[in-house]
Order: structure tokens, then C-alpha cells, then sequence
């Protein structure tokens, strides 16, 4: 497979008055073509900023403090905005944000929307435009006529489609989604989940998905990344973290737990005491340490660096040196 | 469970309806007729006392307009409501604020449910002052203080000084249950109490919701979208589907036992954490959204997107509900067959 | 909120404020301000310009429209100010049953044109001789002028040299002119001022050359009986500048009538301002509240009063009633209370529908506690703002409804100070002091309200927004 994208040791600080929030602090992935790398963890685990990360975006006053974003081998980090304006964003990596579904300018049509994105980066006629956006609206199962409509006109579900058609139309080499179906109903999140993985499989598509749910990352991620406290505590396939074996990482294990299954009932849900910590004053070690079930005293002096226990298989937990 | 205990009922709901008039400017309405939106339209169920009670559906579904007309912020269009025994369908004005000594909210975004410029003594000195409990300070600080370590917002002391965006989502949705707790109400209406809060934390707040309950022997409206939650801590669920209950019964029977095809799909699109599932596509029996309430399809409602909908279900009257034992009921036509 | 929560906010929003660059300046001025009104008693140099500013025979010793002193760095020949010497050194040489009581007032004169008149001015007690004479810098004394007053009582005694010592002045320039040019004088075309002031030389009539120095005016009486006093003995040096801004046509010192209008500047900008803005944001809020019916006809009177010519009417009003300040500000607050209405209600309407408030209501609270203390206090940082915003319009509007002349006539104001510049055609006969000052002043003072009341809103604003 080929790797599209590879994160090598980004780190990613905050410099605010009242000190360095470490948001990103040494994280690496790499993502395959056709692949879903599934980003989950906490709120202020460093998700979305990861995703924005990615596309030259940090949220301010966030500031690349070190590491590379290899996009077909290229570092993006030191390119100057201009060239990662015409070039990468939205050429290279899309994103659709987090409730981008209900920042759809209200006083516009669908097609005028879709039609100035696509025009700002392709020299294009206005009616082969509006083929495209048709062909694309077609994609993601809407027809064409929602050009003509206006965003209230639309249920949550249409307007998230036509997010990702317009995430999509420039080809981009990958597609980062922020909790895409947070704000969604069951039935229509399981409507949405099917038709991505219906474009990945049709299209070789790679997305990288950010959500706080584990149970949506078994749906959709061939690949997890366990992410706390701005570090990456697990990565592994889906087989590995949600299969029999289970995940390695006492964090996923927890977190796995807290997820409530309907079809098994269970007395009591179990959940991870406290809250993640302040990511200007970390605590020393492992950065888990005063949450975690299994601490070791190891836990609280060191750092466990990310290391492979299985092919494919990174964790970084003190518990498996043995 | 605890309803065969206590089999008595403390609310009473028959037939209750909610219509909205949308509000018009003179120039629209000289153009349009207006278009009815029936939030809540014609609901009966009973609520023990000491019972949880979930309301579930999409959005769009009224299960809040519900939760609203039964905290009376709203009037309803129709029906009765009976409360402990009285009829509070239309009460006045002192009847009203008894009411709401006995009946309490928590709301789903803790963060904007507390008025940020309030400290948290504040917050819960709120309902202490509105219904003039009596007390110096000091006794007030007595009561907030009891209800903040009744949720196990510990040192209480400490707490009262903080403004709510000190706290997290999941210590800011135990202030807002110590707030409703400390006028000593008989029941709480939650309305999706932990949508909001962190996957972690989730489960730790519906305990300390659980553990109030039991120790005040509260009865529980538990309002939400989520089965799985809904499954662990309702004692019966009622499934609503655009301002109608479909489906009502003990949880485990609902979840694990369906007999609408609503419910159903509710539960078959509900993602749990196995793997082996990344390459294949879901069926879903059901498709497209739920249609708009201000335009709800005659007959039985949920036939525009039911898969096994007869030309029955498009024509005749819409099914009541019907008892098919063990307090469980279904409003489907075709309920055998399917 | 207690003190301390009360002292933090400040302390947050003030280092956002002193960022505002533009609000820093307003702030600045509106505090040197306020100083000058604290400390307009020390500074005032005509200390009751406030009651006397209509009464003519309070101003008459001062010079009329004269510019201002500082006039002198930009002109080639230095004019002499206008001075008051207020501080003689007072002796008494007692004698037998009589004393001679002597007044010496030092005056150090360093200019090329001498002061128009120099008046002297005392009130007396009793009757006595007075004598009124000048020592030189160059030694020689001229006895100016001397007369008895008979039978004052508390009367004024008021010596004007320009008049009085022209006899005296006429003999001290026969002594020392050159005959050819006495020819051409007699003693009531000499000018004493510029005898008194220039060096004695024979061509001191024709081309008079300043004698810079230090002067000493004297005046000298005799007590001869016990009923005799004279208090508050002072000189006025009339030149033809004046003052800090000069005087008008009516000798009135501007500077001290700028000063008295202050206040009342900032007086009707504030209370006009803070009633109006607090009826407004309660009028927008309980509309905002109540909606529905209630809403709409509040919607109803507010277009009404928002459709009226506010300047018009004012005109009207005032012409007719020849109305006090408060009338003024009274009329005003009808017509301005309606400026923050309209923002008001629709930030009352957003929070109406924040779910604390729906949770307040769900706790049972009242619509008046909501209103209160829920809604009220979030709005309170939009209106300080407003009605730092709304104060310029106040000072115009009383300066506008002043200017045409009809303001209240009891109190000095800018616009009255502009009004009288206009019918005395200050602008045509070139005293421009007489009107950019107070036209400035109201710019100026606009200015700084509008530049704290942006800052503010800046500040403010997005603050209520985010929460």
C-alpha cells in the first residue's frame, strides 16, 4: 500500500500567557491509500488538533514547535501559506469540520456554495462546474436539484452530504472528518457511516476520522489511534483493539469499558475517574498516570515511549517492557 | 425492579397534544396558509413513583416538547395531566409554583443550563430565594452545601466560590442535579442529562443520577436519543416517532425483543465496539429522515419509510397502542408479520 | 457580586482598555476634565464667573476683546496683558491723630506696547485724601492723580489712569519732549499709558521707545479718623491681550467662562445620557421579554418617537418655554431614551432564549426576578457603553438648542458662549478666539466620550456574545 501521509514527531504548542499547552507533543502516524485511520480520545486529547494540524491550520496561538507532515513525501510545514493555499489545502487534504454542516451560509443555494469552493481553485465553465457539483452531489446520494435549494431547506443529514461532496470534489489525497456525525440520529449517522464507507471502497479513498466514540471507530477505522493528553497512547488495527484479544493501553481498555453496549446488560458502566490533565503542567511520567487502574511506580518518573508490542501494534504503557 | 413495589402513579399523561401556530409576519401569513406543527400529538403514559422512565426518538421526534409540557414551561394544545393526584393540566398561578417545588429539570447543556455571571452558591441559592425558603444565610449555606455532597461535588465548600466555567461538564451537570434536589422535588425531568458530556465521564454521572434516585426514592422522566444509556438506566422505555409513542415497555423487553419497526431500526443503527464490521455495509431497513411535523403523512406516520407498509397502514387510522402483555406495547398493524 | 469579583472584572477590562489606544485618549481627557472641575475654584481666574457672567460691571476693568496672551510669542511687537497686582505692601506711617497710610504695588513691565489703562480699584470706608503716583524703573515718580472721597460706605473707589492722569502725564512730557513736539499735544490728547510706560527723551512724544523695568504704582492716603478703611486695594493692568483665551466684545474673560461651561457640559451629557440609556435598555429588554402583543406596541411607540425631528421640536420647546437646564435635559431624555432600544431587544431576545433562563423558569422563578437578575446585569456592560456613545449627542443637542439662544439663561454653557460670538459678528471681525475655543471644546469633549464608548463596545461586546 502506499503511505500518503506520514506525521513524524509533530509537536505542536500553544504559547499563551500563562504558559506552553503542550497540545501535540511528539506524535507520529502514517496513513495508507484506501485507508480510515480512526482518531480517537478525551475532549482536549488533541483530536482536532491534529486534524487542523494537518492542514496547515493550527487553531492560534498554536505554533509548529517541531516534526514533519510528509504528504506524498513533502513537509507542508515549511511551505510558505500562499503555496499551501493553492496547493494543498483543499487540493491535497480536505476537511470537514466539526458542525460544518450548520455553517452553510444560510442566504445562498447549495449550488452557489459548492460552485464558489470549486471555482476559487479550478479554472472551470460555469456548466461544467455544475456538472461536476452534480456528479458529486450524485455521489453522496443526493439529487441533483439540492443545487437550487437553500441550507434550512435541507435535513441534517442532506446538508452533511453535501459537506463531504464539496470535502471531495478537488480530489484531495485524503479527507480529514471531525466528528462528522456527532450531531446526527442514530439512523441517520448509520446512513452517513454507510456511505463513506461506500465512497472509500469505490473510490480507494483514505479518510482520517476523528471521534470521541470507540463504538463509530469500529465501524469505520481499519486502523486506531488512541490519542490522551496530546500524546498517541495506542494505535493498532481494528482487529487488535476490538477484537478478542482486546487493546492494550489501560486507557483504551477503560475507555473501551465506559463505551455502553445495547445488546449486553450490564449492571454498572464502568467509567475513568477524574479528567484529563492540564496540558500546561502535565503530570510527570506517564501522562495517565493519575487515572490509570494499573499504575506502577515506574508510571509516575518516566515517560513509556510508543513501541511496538505486535506487528502493526504500537503502545505506550510501562506495564508491557516485561 | 422497583415499580412492582410501588405500584403507585405519580403522573398521569392521556392524550396529550401540542400544536404550534407558527408565529407570522402579515405579509407571510396573507400568502400561506399556516402550516400546524404537531410537536406532541395525542401521547398517554403513566409514570410510577420511584420509577425512571426514559423517552426516547430522533430529534424532531417531541420527546423535549414532552419533557417541556411536562414541566409546565409550556401550555399543552390538549389532554390531561395528573400530578400526585391533582389535575395539573391548567393550574394557577400558586398551584403552579407548588408544582415546581415538586417537579425539577436538569438540562442537556450544562454549560449553558447555569447563568455564567452566577457563582455556584449562587446557582443553588436560586431556588432557595424564588420559593422564599426560609433561613438566614448561614441555613442556606446548610442546604447547598447537603445537596452539593448529596452529587458528590466534594469539598462542597470550596465549590460555592467557583463560577460554573471553572467546572467540568461532568461537575457542572452534578451542580445542576444538586440545584433541582435541594427544594426536595418527587420527580426530575432530565432531558438528555449527559449528550453533552465526555464518553468517559458519561457513565459516572448517570451512577451519581442512579444513586440520588435511590436514596431520595425520586421518579425519573429520563428524555434522550441514546438507547444504550437509556438500556442501563431506565426501569421502561417509551419510543417516540414524529409527536406519537410507538413503542413503551420494560427496557430490557424494547431493547432486546422489539415489535415496531421504528424501534428496530433505532436499535439496528446503533454502532457497538466489535470489530469485523469496517468492510461491511450496514443494512438498514429503513431509509431517508424523518419527515418535518408541521407535515405528518396520514395513516400510520412512519409508513412513508417503513419497509413492510401495506397499502393498510397508508389508508386506515393510525393503530393505537396495544398491551401484548408484560406492560409491553406497540402502535403496528403488521406487528405478527414482521 | 461582591467587591473583590467587582475589583477583578475592573482589573480584566481595564488591561483590555489600556490597550484601545483611542479610549486611552478619551479616558485622558475626560479625567483632565473632571480635574478642572475639582479644581475649577483654584483655577478659575475670574472666581465668580458662574453668577457674574451676565453682569457687566463685574468684567469692566478687564480688557475687551482683547486675544489671548499668548498671542505675543507669535507677533514681533510683545503687547502688554492684562494683569491684575493684587499683593501691595502696605505701610503705615503713623503721625500725629493722622497717619499716612501707603500701598505699594510692584509691576514688572517687558513690553513694546503698553497696557491700554491701568486702574486701580478699592472699596473704602469714611472719608480721606488719596494720592496715585508711579515710581519708574529709570527712578523718577509721577504723581498721577489725587482727589478726596467723601463719605464712602463700602463704596467702590475705582481710579482709571488713562482718564485720570492725563493733566499729569501731560506735565511730565512737557518736562522731558522736545518743544517742536509739544506743539502738537494738549492735555487731553496726551496719551498717559504711553508717557507712563515709554523712556524720558526729548523724541518721547513722537517715536516713544518702551521703558522695560519694574514699575511701582503707590497710593498713599491719609487716616484721619477711626471710621476710616480701605480693603481689597488692587491694580489692573488692562493690555490689549488677555488672558489664557482672551476676552470678548463684553470684557468677559473666555477662559473662565469655558471653564464654568464644563461642567454643565458634562453634567447634561451624563444625566441626560444615564437616564436615558437605563429607560432604553429596561424599555428593549421588558419588550424583548414580553413579546408578543406587549412588543409590538412598545415596537409602535418607539417607531413614533424615533420618527420625530428631535432638533425641531427642541427649538420649539425651548422658544416657548424659555426652559431651566433640567427642563432641557428632560426634553432631551424624551428623545434620546430611544438610541439603545432597538440593540437592546435583540440581545434581550437571544438570552431570552439562553437555557439558563428556561431553567430559572423551570425552578419557578417570576418574570421580574428573570428580567433582574438574569437578563439586566448581562446588559449592564452594553449600556455603560451606550451612554458613553450617546453623551456627545446631549452636548450637541443643549449646545445647538444654546446656540440659537435659547438655552438657560441662568448658567454659562458652550453654546451660549458661541451664540453670543455670532450676534456680536465675532466671526467677521477676526476674533477667532472668541469662537474656536468653545466650538472645540464640544468637539473635544464629544470626542473623548466617543473614543471611551467604542473602546468599551469593543471590549464588551464580544464578551457577551461568547457567553
Amino acid at each position: 500500500m502506499d503511505k500518503i501521509l506520514e506525521v513524524k514527531n509533530l509537536k505542536l504548542y500553544y504559547h499563551t500567557s500563562k504558559g506552553v499547552v503542550k497540545a501535540l507533543d511528539d506524535v507520529s502516524f502514517d496513513l495508507y491509500k484506501g485507508e480510515t485511520l480512526g482518531l480517537v480520545g478525551e475532549s482536549g486529547c488533541g483530536k482536532t488538533t491534529t486534524g487542523t494540524a494537518l492542514l496547515r491550520m493550527p487553531t492560534a496561538p498554536g505554533r509548529y514547535d517541531g516534526g514533519q507532515i510528509l504528504i506524498d513525501g513533502r513537509d507542508i510545514i515549511p511551505l510558505p501559506e500562499k503555496d499551501v493555499r493553492k496547493n494543498v489545502r483543499w487540493e491535497e487534504v480536505a476537511m470537514v469540520f466539526q458542525g460544518a454542516m450548520n455553517c452553510l451560509t444560510p442566504v445562498y443555494t447549495i449550488g452557489k456554495q459548492m460552485l464558489e469552493t470549486l471555482q476559487e481553485h479550478r479554472d472551470m465553465e460555469k456548466e461544467q462546474a455544475e456538472e461536476l457539483i452534480r456528479e458529486y452531489l450524485g455521489l453522496v446520494g443526493l439529487p441533483g436539484e439540492v443545487m437550487k435549494r437553500y441550507p434550512h431547506e435541507l435535513s441534517g443529514g442532506m446538508k452533511q452530504r453535501v459537506v463531504i461532496a464539496t470535502a471531495l470534489f478537488l480530489k484531495p489525497k485524503f479527507v480529514i472528518l471531525d466528528e462528522p456525525t456527532t450531531a446526527l440520529d442514530v439512523i441517520v449517522q448509520a446512513q452517513i457511516i454507510n456511505l463513506l464507507k461506500k465512497l472509500k471502497k469505490t473510490f480507494d479513498l483514505s479518510f482520517i476520522f476523528i471521534t470521541h466514540d470507540l463504538a463509530l471507530e469500529a465501524e469505520v477505522a481499519d486502523r486506531i489511534c488512541v490519542m490522551y493528553a496530546g500524546k498517541i497512547a495506542e494505535l493498532g488495527t481494528n482487529a487488535q483493539i476490538f477484537g478478542k484479544q482486546g487493546p492494550m493501553h489501560p486507557y483504551t481498555e477503560k475507555l473501551l469499558a465506559a463505551t455502553p453496549r445495547l445488546h449486553r446488560k450490564v449492571e454498572s458502566l464502568s467509567f475513568i475517574p477524574g479528567t484529563p490533565p492540564d496540558l500546561i503542567d502535565p503530570p510527570k511520567g506517564c501522562r495517565f498516570n493519575p487515572r490509570c487502574h494499573k499504575v506502577m511506580d515506574k508510571c509516575y518518573v518516566e515517560e513509556p515511549p510508543l513501541k511496538e508490542v505486535e506487528p502493526g501494534h504500537m503502545v505506550a504503557c510501562w506495564r508491557l517492557e516485561k | 425492579m422497583s415499580e412492582n413495589k410501588n405500584p403507585e402513579v405519580l403522573l398521569k399523561v392521556e392524550n396529550l397534544k401540542k400544536h404550534f401556530t407558527p408565529h407570522m409576519g402579515l405579509a407571510a401569513s396573507l400568502g400561506k396558509a399556516r402550516k400546524v406543527v404537531k410537536a406532541v400529538d395525542g401521547i398517554s403514559f403513566d409514570i410510577k413513583k420511584g420509577e425512571i422512565f426514559a423517552l426516547i426518538g430522533e430529534s424532531g421526534s417531541g420527546k423535549t416538547t414532552t419533557g417541556k409540557l411536562v414541566m409546565k414551561l409550556i401550555e399543552p394544545t390538549s389532554g390531561t395531566m395528573i400530578f400526585d393526584g391533582e389535575d395539573v393540566t391548567s393550574i394557577a398561578k400558586k398551584q403552579l409554583e407548588a408544582y415546581r417545588r415538586k417537579v425539577q429539570m436538569i438540562f442537556q447543556d450544562p454549560y449553558a443550563s447555569m447563568n455564567p455571571r452566577f457563582k455556584i452558591r449562587d446557582v443553588l441559592e436560586e431556588p432557595l430565594s424564588i420559593h422564599r425558603i426560609e433561613g438566614d444565610r448561614a441555613r442556606h449555606d446548610e442546604m447547598i452545601v447537603k445537596a452539593l455532597e448529596e452529587v458528590k461535588i466534594t469539598p462542597p465548600e470550596e465549590f460555592m466560590t467557583r463560577f460554573p466555567h471553572m467546572l467540568s461538564g461532568g461537575q457542572r451537570q452534578r451542580v445542576a442535579t444538586a440545584r433541582t434536589l435541594i427544594l426536595n422535588p418527587k420527580m426530575l425531568v432530565a432531558d438528555e442529562p449527559v449528550s453533552m458530556i465526555d464518553l468517559s465521564t458519561r457513565a459516572e454521572i448517570l451512577h451519581m443520577m442512579k444513586d440520588v434516585q435511590r436514596d431520595l426514592g425520586l421518579t425519573y422522566l429520563y428524555i434522550t436519543h441514546d438507547l444504550s444509556t437509556a438500556r442501563y438506566f431506565a426501569d421502561r422505555i417509551a419510543v417516540m416517532y414524529l409527536g406519537r409513542i410507538v413503542e413503551m415497555g420494560p427496557a430490557d423487553m424494547i431493547i432486546d425483543k422489539p415489535l415496531h419497526p421504528y424501534t428496530k431500526a433505532l436499535i439496528d443503527a446503533v454502532p457497538e465496539p466489535e470489530s469485523g464490521k469496517v468492510d461491511v455495509i450496514k443494512e438498514l431497513p429503513i431509509s431517508g429522515e424523518i419527515p418535518s411535523p408541521a407535515n405528518i403523512p396520514a395513516g400510520c406516520r412512519f409508513h412513508t419509510r417503513c419497509p413492510y407498509a401495506t397499502d393498510e397502514c397508508k389508508t386506515l387510522p393510525e393503530p393505537e397502542l396495544e398491551d401484548i402483555g408484560g406492560g409491553h406495547m406497540h402502535a403496528c398493524r403488521r406487528w405478527k408479520e414482521i | 457580586m461582591n467587591l473583590k469579583d467587582f475589583l477583578a472584572g475592573l482589573s480584566d477590562f481595564w488591561s483590555e482598555f489600556r490597550r484601545d489606544k483611542a479610549g486611552l485618549i478619551g479616558l485622558a481627557i475626560l479625567v483632565v476634565a473632571i480635574l478642572a472641575i475639582i479644581f475649577e475654584p483654584v483655577i478659575v481666574p475670574f472666581k465668580e464667573v458662574n453668577s457674574k457672567w451676565r453682569d457687566i460691571n463685574y468684567w469692566e476693568d478687564n480688557s475687551s476683546g482683547a486675544p489671548p496672551a499668548w498671542t505675543n510669542a507669535f507677533s514681533s511687537e510683545k503687547k502688554a496683558v492684562t494683569t491684575s497686582l493684587d499683593r501691595p505692601r502696605k505701610e503705615e506711617i503713623e503721625g500725629d491723630g493722622v497717619s499716612i497710610r501707603r500701598y505699594e504695588f510692584d509691576y514688572s513691565y517687558r513690553y513694546d506696547q503698553p497696557p491700554l489703562d491701568v486702574i486701580f480699584r478699592a472699596e473704602g470706608w469714611g472719608t480721606f485724601p488719596i494720592l496715585v503716583s508711579v515710581e519708574r524703573p529709570d527712578g523718577q515718580v509721577i504723581d498721577l492723580y489725587q482727589y478726596v472721597a467723601e463719605g464712602l460706605d463700602g463704596d467702590d473707589l475705582r481710579v482709571t489712569l488713562a482718564n485720570d492722569s492725563k493733566s499729569a502725564a501731560y506735565q511730565f512730557l512737557a518736562v522731558n519732549a522736545s518743544e517742536a513736539d509739544m506743539a502738537n499735544y494738549d492735555s487731553y490728547s496726551v496719551k498717559p499709558m504711553v508717557i507712563m510706560f515709554s523712556e524720558a527723551s526729548p523724541s518721547m512724544a513722537t517715536a516713544p521707545v518702551a521703558l522695560t523695568g519694574k514699575y511701582k504704582f503707590i497710593v498713599q492716603t491719609m487716616v484721619m479718623s477711626e471710621d476710616v478703611r480701605i480693603d481689597n486695594a488692587h491694580f489692573t493692568v488692562v493690555g490689549s491681550v488677555s488672558g489664557i483665551l482672551g476676552s470678548d466684545t463684553g470684557k468677559r474673560d473666555l477662559f473662565s467662562g469655558l471653564l464654568a461651561g464644563l461642567k454643565w457640559a458634562l453634567l447634561i451629557g451624563f444625566v441626560t445620557s444615564f437616564i436615558s440609556v437605563l429607560l432604553g435598555v429596561l424599555y428593549g429588554i421588558i419588550s424583548a421579554y414580553f413579546g408578543g402583543a406587549i412588543d409590538s406596541t412598545m415596537n409602535f411607540i418607539y417607531e413614533l418617537f424615533v420618527s420625530m425631528p428631535v432638533l425641531p421640536i427642541l427649538i420649539v420647546i425651548s422658544a416657548v418655554f424659555k426652559p431651566s437646564i433640567w427642563f432641557i435635559i428632560a426634553a432631551l431624555v424624551v428623545f434620546s431614551w430611544t438610541g439603545p432600544v432597538k440593540t437592546v431587544r435583540s440581545m434581550a431576545m437571544q438570552i431570552k432564549e439562553e437555557t439558563y433562563i428556561e431553567a430559572a423558569r423551570a425552578l419557578g422563578a417570576g418574570k421580574w426576578r428573570i428580567i433582574f437578575k438574569h437578563m439586566l446585569p448581562l446588559l449592564i456592560p452594553y449600556s455603560f457603553a451606550s451612554m458613553a456613545l450617546s453623551v456627545p449627542g446631549a452636548i450637541l443637542y443643549e449646545a445647538s438648542v444654546s446656540l440659537l439662544g435659547l438655552g438657560d439663561a441662568t448658567i454659562t454653557t458652550w453654546g451660549q458662549i458661541l451664540h453670543d460670538a455670532l450676534s456680536s459678528g465675532a466671526v467677521l471681525n477676526g476674533l477667532w478666539w472668541w469662537v474656536v475655543p468653545p466650538g472645540f471644546s464640544i468637539a473635544i469633549m464629544g470626542m473623548s466620550f466617543a473614543f471611551i464608548g467604542s473602546a468599551m463596545d469593543k471590549i464588551l461586546h464580544p464578551k457577551l456574545r461568547t457567553r
